[in-house]
């Protein structure tokens, strides 16, 4: 039986069936980015919006529960698991860690080194250090373990071996500020990146099962990350897996694709907004 | 890194089964666990397809019954034992707000320090370590309010019991090979009828890598109270669930019981994916009917005295003699069908 790591592999390296011309970028940019300020200019006075792919999907299947103001972000082991998990594999990938285990213990151990020993290195510390450096030894066990979790699951969906040396785990978000509006931005990830015949091709580690907006799961991170490039950076596609149900889905990415995934965007925009417009007398009533 | 099934333990028999299972000897269930490499079966790439279609086959008309636009319906063990015992059981417990209880603390507390040991392979004090663990998840369950507001008595004897369950957890499991890739809290989400149905679970303990030619993952349950003859079939719904994942079964299932350091481990076979299925099966349809606004059918059992619902059910109140439910589970009877049927 061929492993399900050695599909996945072959969907990421496969070579790139299409592109996106520089002229359909261009126009695209343009359009959405009109589309995207008109909606953010709704948006109460002094609110900013930030969209990521979550924010994305909780406007198409939870639009009631669209209200909240960006919080200030509060650190947790669910939301730690991806950036020391991601730093943990990319020790494995290099073969400075044995295994995931080993790996984000080694991880925890560097981040609680840059914190506590002193200011020369505080500034170089990870952004979940310093939370992590307050936590008792349970807690401590419990952002561990739900690293080392994520990490096998990354580390497992890949035939490492085949990758271009190139590749990067986690790396930083892609950002686009929204031209016409200084109040939005969005924000689009992926979890391993590479080049496939020089097109980036991304690989999408998701939560859960795999559900009907998968695609547009998947077209986001390549849409954030085209409107801010040129043409021949765009990601050629997106490879979803979701450990937790065995699911894996490809996405090609062509302009259809990157329009498809505009719309969703645009929509879960106003949603947004709209959610931040019924909750202003609330939020003036506190 | 190095393959799990290159790193291959000693020969040892599997344990005895049933409530005659023996108390490990120090620092082996890894080991007797892991096994032999050699003797672990192939995988059959047809397997899964063909559970996959029997299921949803089988839910396909009670899916339709509910139409597209429905929430899933979701599978859980707890869901499975509760509604095959009493599908009016499972309504009211549904219902009830659920009240954390001595033995949910202690659950809890126990999953999370045999994480800790597995993760770290250090426990300090283990109740500080234990309520810790469970706050910075948020305490979603108040579990641990619950447990800090615990005074006197029955404060001193949880720690004193979560001291002992530590001490069994260390003295038989060493930290696992980097090799075995082990998680914890891993959980399992199969989708079936396009999305309608989903069978979920979170395993206490994952061991192995993703399967190839042969079978390479262990589950384990780890139980803070007593043997109940609804771990098993726990255990066999979560092989079907990592079958449904992965296109194979587990190589081998157990249970682990902390409080008195038996293990309860068995080869995966057709035979109990087949049996788990047809429960799964049975269980998922009346939940798919249920969820479709059925009236629950009511069955009395002899869980029926500790049931949320007793005060308004003429049956219940007829087998357990009063309408006033008994609160706590550590004495509630063994009544799973599965164990009904050995």
């Amino acid at each position: 039986m061929r492993s399900r790591a050695a599909t996945v592999t072959d969907a990421l390296l496969a070579p790139p069936a299409g592109e996106v011309s520089g002229a359909e970028l261009m126009a695209l940019r343009d359009e959405l980015g009109r589309d995207l300020a008109a909606l953010a200019s709704d948006l109460p006075a002094h609110e900013s919006l930030r969209v990521d792919a979550f924010k994305v999907l909780a406007a198409r299947r939870h639009p009631e529960r669209c209200t909240e103001v960006d919080d200030p972000f509060a650190p947790s082991p669910g939301r730690c698991r991806r950036a020391v998990g991601a730093a943990a594999v990319a020790r494995c990938v290099r073969g400075f860690s044995p295994g995931p285990a080993a790996a984000v213990a080694e991880v925890l151990a560097a981040g609680l080194d840059d914190v506590t020993s002193g200011p020369a290195t505080a500034g170089s510390a990870p952004w979940w250090a310093p939370w992590y450096g307050g936590l008792a030894p349970g807690a401590r066990a419990v952002v561990g373990a739900e690293a080392v979790t994520w990490a096998t699951a990354l580390l497992t969906a890949l035939e490492w071996r085949r990758l271009p040396r190139q590749a990067v785990v986690g790396g930083r978000a892609d950002w686009w500020q929204c031209p016409g509006s200084s109040a939005l931005v969005l924000q689009g990830r992926a979890d391993v990146r590479l080049h496939a015949a020089r097109r980036p091709a991304y690989l999408v580690l998701g939560s859960g099962r795999c559900r009907d907006d998968w695609r547009v799961e998947l077209g986001f991170p390549a849409l954030v990350a085209a409107l801010g490039r040129a043409a021949p950076s765009v990601p050629c596609r997106v490879v979803g897996v979701w450990p937790q149900s065995g699911q894996v889905r490809v996405l090609p990415v062509d302009i259809t694709t990157l329009r498809a995934t505009g719309a969703a965007v645009a929509s879960a925009v106003g949603t947004w907004v709209d959610g931040r417009l019924e909750a202003q007398p609330v939020l003036a009533g506190r | 890194m190095v393959h799990p099934e290159a790193v291959r333990g000693p020969v040892v028999p599997a344990a005895g089964r049933g409530r005659g299972a023996p108390a490990l000897e120090g620092g082996d269930v890894l080991e007797r666990l892991r096994a032999d490499g050699a003797s672990r079966p192939a995988v059959d790439a047809a397997l899964a397809g063909g559970l996959r279609d029997w299921l949803e086959d089988g839910l396909a008309p009670g899916v339709e019954a509910r139409g597209d636009a429905a929430e899933p319906v979701r599978v859980s063990k707890e869901a499975l034992n509760q509604v095959l015992v009493c599908e009016a059981h499972l309504v009211a417990a549904r219902r009830a707000p659920r009240v954390p209880t001595v033995e949910l603390v202690r659950g809890s507390c126990v999953d999370a320090l045999f994480r800790q040991w597995i993760s770290v392979g250090a426990v300090g004090d283990p109740w500080d370590d234990a309520l810790s663990a469970l706050e910075v998840d948020g305490d979603r369950d108040g579990v641990a309010s619950f447990a800090r507001a615990l005074t006197g008595p029955r404060r001193q004897a949880l720690e004193a019991e979560l001291a002992e369950q530590v001490a069994q957890i260390q003295a038989h499991w060493s930290v696992p090979s980097p090799a075995w890739l082990a998680r914890t809290q891993e959980r399992l989400e199969v989708p079936l009828c396009g999305g309608r149905v989903v069978l979920a679970g979170v395993v206490d303990l994952v061991l192995g890598g993703p399967p190839e030619e042969r079978a390479s993952v262990c589950l384990v349950e780890l139980k803070s109270g007593g043997r109940r003859l609804e771990h098993r079939g726990d255990l066999h719904f979560y092989a079907l669930l990592e079958t449904l994942r992965s296109g194979s079964p587990p190589f081998r299932i157990a249970t682990y019981y902390s409080a008195t350091g038996e293990l309860d481990d068995e080869a995966v076979g057709d035979d109990a994916l087949v049996s788990a299925l047809k429960r799964t099966l049975e269980g998922a349809t009346r939940l798919c009917r249920l969820a479709a606004g059925a009236e629950p059918a009511r069955t009395p059992n002899p869980l029926c005295a500790w049931c949320a619902g007793l005060p308004a059910c003429g049956p219940g109140q007829e087998r357990a003699g009063t309408d006033v439910p008994r609160h706590g589970a550590s004495d509630a009877p063994d009544v799973s069908p599965a164990g009904a049927r050995r």
